[in-house]
């Protein structure tokens, strides 16, 4: 019997109502079997519907790194892809606000769990580091509502 | 009006009351150099405005439907103390005979014109440097809670 033909043994837990609900994995390696599980994790938190060359996918909200909005058309950027999105920048803004995202431009939406760190940019404006390596420019207008999430 | 023509509104009137403050400060440092005994009308006070109001210009035609990028901004300064330095040159020397003197003053003003731009860009920069060390500690605890 190969490893990944075994069952998993599920557990559950109860935890205190304040600390934060997880799934947690153990395995030997991240294979199929538990791409498959993590990705059907993900978007039963939630996903959007993103396109790319004709095809529509559905990606998990936490997956995404930004969103973006370029000449009346909307992007979504993933660690290494790029999906395109037929919802306006201000109905993606709604819907993953409770995901920490948060508006930092005009034209762009950033998750803050994919930010690595902050640095200042020119003009009183500021610059995300995200975790793939890209950075994108907070604008002078929205620095104070991000200060304001992040103190909660 | 469109809510990015009115932020570029905004930060050009800002920048316009910073330039008129720098101008004043270099009229007098030039004008100790080159014309310490210079007696001045009135009228000198309204310079400054004017001159602000002129050097303004570059910054307003400048407007980006894009958030530029730190390269892109930087591109934009030196644009911009080119262009300023040329509006004033030709405002205040246009049509006069070129002396040794005038280069001089000419230089001066330039001169002036970078270390304005560039001492107003290195304030800002110490002080954002302070702000974004504050947002990431902020940004670290937050994603910490979420993570539990």
């Amino acid at each position: 019997m190969k490893n990944t033909d075994k069952p998993l043994d599920v557990e559950v837990k109860l935890i205190h109502p304040e600390e934060t609900e997880y799934v947690k994995i153990g395995c030997h390696k991240v294979d199929d079997r538990i791409d498959e599980i993590t990705r059907f994790i993900k978007s039963r938190q939630g996903s959007l519907e993103g396109y790319s060359e004709g095809d529509m996918y559905n990606i998990p909200i936490t997956d995404v790194y930004y969103i973006e909005s370029v000449d009346d058309r909307t992007f979504l950027y993933l660690e290494k892809e790029t999906y395109e999105s037929r919802k306006r920048l201000y109905e993606l803004e709604k819907v993953t606000d409770s995901f920490h995202f948060i508006r930092i431009s005009k034209s762009v939406v950033v998750n803050l769990m994919k930010v690595d760190s902050i640095k200042p940019a020119l003009n009183g404006r500021f610059s995300c580091k995200l975790k793939n390596g890209e950075d994108v420019i907070i604008s002078r207008k929205y620095v104070q509502g991000l200060k304001d999430k992040l103190k909660g | 009006m469109k809510e990015h023509l009115k932020e570029h509104l905004k930060e050009c009137l800002r920048n316009y009351f910073i330039i008129v403050t720098g101008i004043n400060l270099a009229v007098f440092i030039l004008g100790m150099i080159f014309k310490p005994d210079q007696k001045l009308g009135y009228d000198a006070f309204l310079y400054p405005i004017i001159y602000g109001a002129l050097t303004s210009i570059p910054n307003l035609l400048m407007v980006e439907k894009k958030e530029p990028t730190v390269r892109q901004t930087i591109f934009r300064e030196i644009i911009g103390v080119i262009l300023i330095s040329a509006i004033l040159l030709t405002t205040m020397f246009g049509g006069m005979k070129i002396t040794g003197e005038l280069i001089a003053i000419s230089c001066g003003i330039v001169l002036s014109v970078i270390c304005i731009t560039l001492m107003v860009n290195a304030v800002s920069w110490i002080l954002d440097s302070k702000k974004a060390e504050s947002l990431t500690n902020d940004l670290v605890a937050f994603q910490n809670k979420i993570n539990g």
